[in-house]
């Protein structure tokens, strides 16, 4: 008696839905991603409580190098010579909504002067809701 | 004479969506700037500068004199000192208020770390006076 040979099943592995994980995964990373006007890289201060800052404030860049950019929160960072140069700038944003936030993204090395002199810019032209960017810091050990 | 013609199945080739949807990922994730979107909130008070909003007697004065410096209501103090004080007084009155003073040519951070531990500690009433109503307190005589 003849015996019939098992026909071989050749070994692949499965790589069709590859394609399609990948992919989604592209979806949910474009989706979740937000983009700040503010493209200026600053070394942020660390700390253990944070709040969520509102979506489209007002972002006043300070780098290393006290160097100031401003941005409404929608449009491009704009480059400051001053703190000064501020003050036209709050003063149209706080006419259009008085509660406009007005993050400070400055370098932990800056000194605090060039702070001071932005946060004086934003009280002096009624700015009323700040918040300052951190890094997160691990809560002391107790 | 018959003709054999071979069919074979029509289907778009694939394999390779795989590769340039993980490259595409790649590119992404190295290219991708992440931006801290948290941080330390306050509010200014309504500036009015015939009032005080905060009566720097009552309150309690954090100077920030250096890195790791710090004075206050006159005595030098670590941030684990400044931690105990604050949680102290805290105990004591709720509603203190606490001004944050800055020399002008501390780094940032130092201020931030001292906002850090107010924030832990639930402060309500802190204050952050601009040099210029440090000026006006020194008129007024409320600090020296």
């Amino acid at each position: 008696m003849r015996l019939h040979r098992e026909k071989r099943v050749q070994a692949t592995v499965p790589t069709a839905s590859m394609a399609d994980i990948a992919f989604l995964l592209i979806i949910f990373f474009m989706l979740t991603t937000s983009f700040s006007p503010v493209k200026t890289s600053v070394d942020l201060p660390a700390s253990v409580e944070r709040a969520e800052v509102e979506q489209n404030a007002a972002i006043v860049a300070i780098t290393a190098q006290s160097e100031i950019v401003f941005s409404d929160g929608e449009s491009p960072g704009e480059n400051m010579a001053s703190p000064e140069d501020l003050a036209p700038y709050i003063q149209a944003l706080v006419k259009s909504i008085p509660n406009k936030q007005f993050v400070i993204k400055a370098d932990r090395v800056v000194k605090y002067h060039v702070v001071d002199r932005v946060l004086d810019q934003l009280r002096r032209n009624g700015a009323k809701n700040i918040g300052l960017l951190t890094e997160q810091k691990a809560p002391p050990r107790s | 004479m018959k003709l054999i013609i071979r069919r074979q199945p029509a289907e778009v080739p694939t394999a390779s969506m795989a590769d340039i949807a993980f490259l595409l990922i790649i590119f992404f994730m190295l290219t991708a700037v992440y931006s801290s979107t948290r941080g330390l909130e306050f509010a200014f008070p309504k500036d009015d500068p015939t009032q005080l909003n905060v009566q720097p007697q009552e309150a309690v004065h954090i100077k920030v004199t250096g890195e790791a410096s710090y004075v206050v209501d006159r005595v030098p103090m670590t941030l684990g000192q400044l931690q105990a004080y604050i949680q102290q007084k805290m105990q004591q009155a709720p509603d203190k208020p606490v001004i944050i003073h800055s020399l002008p040519d501390v780094p940032y951070f130092a201020m931030i770390d001292v906002f850090d531990v107010l924030r832990q500690q639930k402060v309500k009433n802190v204050s952050i006076p601009t040099q210029t109503e440090i000026e006006r307190w020194r008129t007024w005589g409320y600090l020296e």
